[in-house]
């Protein structure tokens, strides 16, 4: 093919050109305009699912769900009373820390439940000063009640909490999307899902290494630096040192020890030194024995901070906190920039696994996984050749009997259902519709509905023959007297493949967009389409016999 | 070439056998459905449904002693033709609760005990028990709400309550039917069964409306003939549509049931039943009822029957 030829507008234009050429030569002038007008319509759906299936790695243009060739799709809910607790959390943090620095005395500040903390026991003397200090930090979004004898109870109102459940979809949706772009699957969707608002679709085409997949999008990647001030195998002669329980800047963290089943505790500085938020980069790399360890690298502030926390306390050990979970404790050996590594027991997957989360950022909140579904790419190609098989059958045995049973009339049925098709997959291929297994079942109904569109058509002509109508005006009132029944019967099909649609998971909403667009497309090709072939055929010849 | 000539049959004449008729089915579908449960899917009950390809030919015996360690109770069962060596092995429920980790006991065991024919492929579908029960509670709405959607629209196209009422009863009708038969053939109630349960529900109407488009149209020149008679006419004028339309949509979903595989054999199913049943209940379910109907009008005052 010319070069030329190869932009989709242009081959539509040439052949548009030489169809009108065609038209306005060969054809009466009442018929020229719909001739050209149709036609260029159907040219534009060859041109828009050219060339349909993928072949050299090049995609088709008729996109196939998970369930023809295979992949994974996921329906995760976010935890988002986390990202509500931690927003309480921090607010009860910057209340204890304004009312110390003021030296208001109070009993306690602590979280009542995910959207609201408590502020108690606040000395009599400083109580104006309390309200002040929490209408001046809660001001938007929250509601302060004063509840006597000291006491204040502070509330997050209905609107902040759903912009913070709301934001942490969205942060949780980013964060999955640079994950799974780190995957290099193609053609990823990760998009909000159901109506609850909280839900998060994952689909995955052709994914080969679904645990790997799974193992990437789970991880959540916390990941803190802190200073060990204490470190035993066993937690009670640990904490013997601080008289049987840790303080409250410190905590006590557990790692994995020299043999496994054997941990090892820390007691750690609750303040991380850096946390993930403070990378830059990461990559998987080896250490000078060769063992797989992750090398990253600070931005900025992050390298600020650790140069001076590290520059302060060399000699001590520092935990790399993965998850809750010490990977590795080294020492400081000298004061350290930008750059640093994570050692661990890593095995070179798991260190190359380590790197992609960390560079994609960790998640606001944990996932609860609600559904999967993997799709083995060799089941789904089964799958497509047992529905294009079925649509096959289904459609050479159509052909042959309205051949039979209409003879000539039964040919231009036979167009009239090409055209269907045609137009369907154009529209799905334009509008990067899913094509799925159920959706190929869509196809066939919609060639039995395009069957009975004609059949009514046909059976309306013959009736008119038979009352002694001529030729030409039995085909007239034939498709006009059935336009109504097949206005009406496309209706309420179309009106339950909206609710279908609205069913909304992956292959029944690929059902539903087929029926829907095949329902149009029947319309124009099945009434007028057909209509336009009768007109044409029978010319201005004086018929008196049709062949029907 | 035709099959029927000027077809004359008297469809509303026997009715009250075939309403019978339907009753029966359907509560023996019910009574059946009660006694001994609809099967659901995994995506309706929640659960784990494996389908795994083995190098090899499978041994379910061996298959079986791998994955009963680690998760007793498992369905398990060859799927689809034998030359593929694939075994379906569900779950009941979520294992242990946990969706992501659900299918690796199974693996893991395999893995362990039946190692010389390893998996080369696996498919598997894992649904929480939240997911199930939202579905189910909507797909159920789903089809009222689009019951209801096509009655409004009939009865507004049609002037008159009594059309749509009688389409959607016919409508309800096929969807009870085609429920029992799935019940009877023990066929499980997954998506694509829904699916095809919703397409029948704007299919089978297709049917009712063409027989009351053609009754309106009658009504309009006769006026002065009884409405049983011409809508007995109006079935026999469209009955070689029906037949051709039906027979034709019947044997390409019979080739969809056929040769569309393991996962499409519910949903094939479903259409072959509902399309056969659907035919059945224009003729002898909604004509009759829009008959009864105006006979109960013609026994009250004139002034209901502007109502028709």
């Amino acid at each position: 093919m010319p070069s030329a030829l190869q932009n989709p507008v242009t081959f539509w234009f040439v052949l548009t050109a030489a169809l009108a050429a065609a038209a306005y030569f060969g054809l009466r002038q009442e018929l020229r305009v719909r001739a050209i007008l149709y036609g260029s319509f159907l040219i534009a759906c060859l041109v828009a699912i050219w060339p349909p299936y993928g072949k050299d790695g090049q995609p088709g243009k008729i996109h196939l769900g998970l369930d023809l060739r295979g992949g994974m799709h996921l329906v995760l809910q976010v935890v988002t009373d986390e990202a509500l607790a931690a927003t309480i959390d921090d607010g009860v943090q910057t209340v204890r820390d304004q009312a110390t620095r003021k030296g208001i005395v109070f009993g306690s500040v602590q979280r009542v439940d995910p959207t609201s903390f408590s502020l108690d026991g606040v000395e009599p003397a400083r109580v104006k000063d309390a309200s002040t200090i929490l209408h001046d930090f809660f001001r938007d979004g929250w509601d302060i009640r004063e509840a006597g004898e000291g006491r204040f109870l502070v509330k997050m109102t209905d609107l902040l909490v759903r912009q913070i459940k709301e934001r942490t979809v969205k942060e949780a949706i980013k964060t999955l999307e640079r994950r799974v772009n780190q995957l290099g699957v193609a053609e990823p969707v990760i998009a909000e899902h159901g109506n609850q608002g909280d839900q998060i679709l994952v689909q995955l085409p052709g994914v080969t290494d679904p645990e790997q997949a799974k193992r990437v999008i789970k991880k959540t990647a916390q990941l803190a630096l802190k200073l060990v001030e204490d470190t035993s195998t066993n937690k009670e002669s640990l904490l013997q040192a601080t008289g049987g329980k840790v303080p409250d800047d410190k905590e006590l963290v557990e790692g994995q020890g020299d043999q496994p089943g054997q941990p090892v505790y820390y007691v750690v500085k609750k303040e991380a030194v850096i946390t993930g938020r403070d990378l830059k980069n990461a990559r998987a790399g080896v250490d000078q024995n060769n063992a797989p360890d992750v090398q990253f690298t600070l931005n900025p502030q992050g390298a600020d901070k650790f140069k001076r926390e590290t520059g302060r306390n060399v000699g001590k050990r520092l935990a790399i906190i993965l998850d809750g979970i010490v990977a590795s404790a080294p020492t400081i050996q000298s004061q350290i920039g930008s750059e640093g590594v994570i050692t661990g027991r890593f095995t070179a997957q798991e260190a190359d696994e380590l790197s992609k989360v960390l560079r994609a950022g960790a998640l606001p909140a944990s996932l609860k996984w609600l559904q999967e579904l993997t799709v083995g790419a060799s089941l789904g190609k089964d799958s497509i050749r047992s529905g294009v098989m079925a649509s096959a059958a289904g459609m050479a045995f159509i052909t042959v009997f309205m051949l039979v049973y209409y003879r000539m009339s039964g040919l231009n049925a036979v167009v009239a259902l090409a055209a269907n098709l045609l137009i369907l997959l154009g529209a799905m291929a334009y509008t990067a519709a899913t094509l799925t297994l159920p959706g190929i079942a869509g196809i066939i109904l919609t060639i039995g509905v395009g069957v009975d569109t004609n059949v009514l058509v046909f059976e309306r002509i013959r009736e008119e023959l038979r009352n002694g109508r001529a030729v030409r005006a039995a085909i007239t009132n034939g498709f006009e007297r059935v336009w109504i029944t097949i206005l009406d019967t496309h209706a309420t099909a179309l009106i339950a493949a909206a609710f279908l649609f609205q069913f909304g998971t992956g292959p029944i909403k690929g059902f539903a967009v087929t029926l829907v667009m095949g329902l149009i497309a029947n319309i124009f090709a099945s009434y007028f389409v057909s209509k336009f072939l009768f007109e044409w055929v029978l010319g201005k010849r004086q018929v008196q016999t049709l062949s029907i | 070439m035709e099959i029927l000539k000027n077809p004359n049959f008297d469809f509303l004449g026997k009715t009250r056998y075939f309403v019978a008729a339907s009753l029966l089915i359907i509560l023996a579908g019910i009574g059946y459905i009660a006694k001994y449960k609809l099967h659901y899917g995994v995506e309706f009950s929640g659960g784990t449904q494996l389908i795994l390809k083995f190098q090899g030919p499978p041994q379910v015996d061996r298959i079986r002693d791998a994955v009963g360690a680690q998760a007793p109770g498992a369905v398990i069962q060859t799927y689809g033709d034998a030359s593929k060596n694939q075994v379906l092995i569900r779950l009941a429920g979520a294992l242990q609760g946990e969706v992501e980790n659900a299918g690796s006991p199974v693996l893991d065991g395999l893995k362990a005990s039946y190692a010389e024919n390893p998996v080369i492929e696996s498919s598997s579908e894992v649904v929480g028990p939240i997911v199930g029960a939202e579905l189910r509670q909507k797909a159920i709405q789903l089809t009222v709400l689009g019951l209801l959607f096509q009655f409004i629209y009939i009865w507004v196209r049609f002037k008159g309550a009594v059309w749509g009422a009688a389409a959607t009863l016919a409508v309800f009708h096929d969807v009870l039917v085609t429920l029992a038969f799935l019940a009877f053939f023990k066929y499980e109630i997954t998506l694509n069964v829904i699916a095809a349960l919703l397409t029948l529900v704007g299919y089978s109407v297709n049917d009712t409306i063409v027989i009351f488009d053609r009754a309106r149209e009658n009504l309009r020149h006769r006026r002065k003939e009884p409405l049983r008679t011409i809508l007995n006419d109006s079935l026999n004028q469209t009955l070689t549509r029906t037949l051709i339309s039906n027979g034709t949509t019947f044997l390409a979903v019979l080739g969809l049931y056929l040769f569309g595989g393991e996962v499409l054999r519910g949903f094939g199913f479903a259409m072959v039943v509902g399309i056969l049943v659907g035919t059945y209940s224009t003729i002898y379910i909604a004509s009759p009822f829009v008959v009864w109907w105006q006979g109960i009008k013609e026994r009250r005052p004139p002034a209901a029957k502007a109502a028709l």
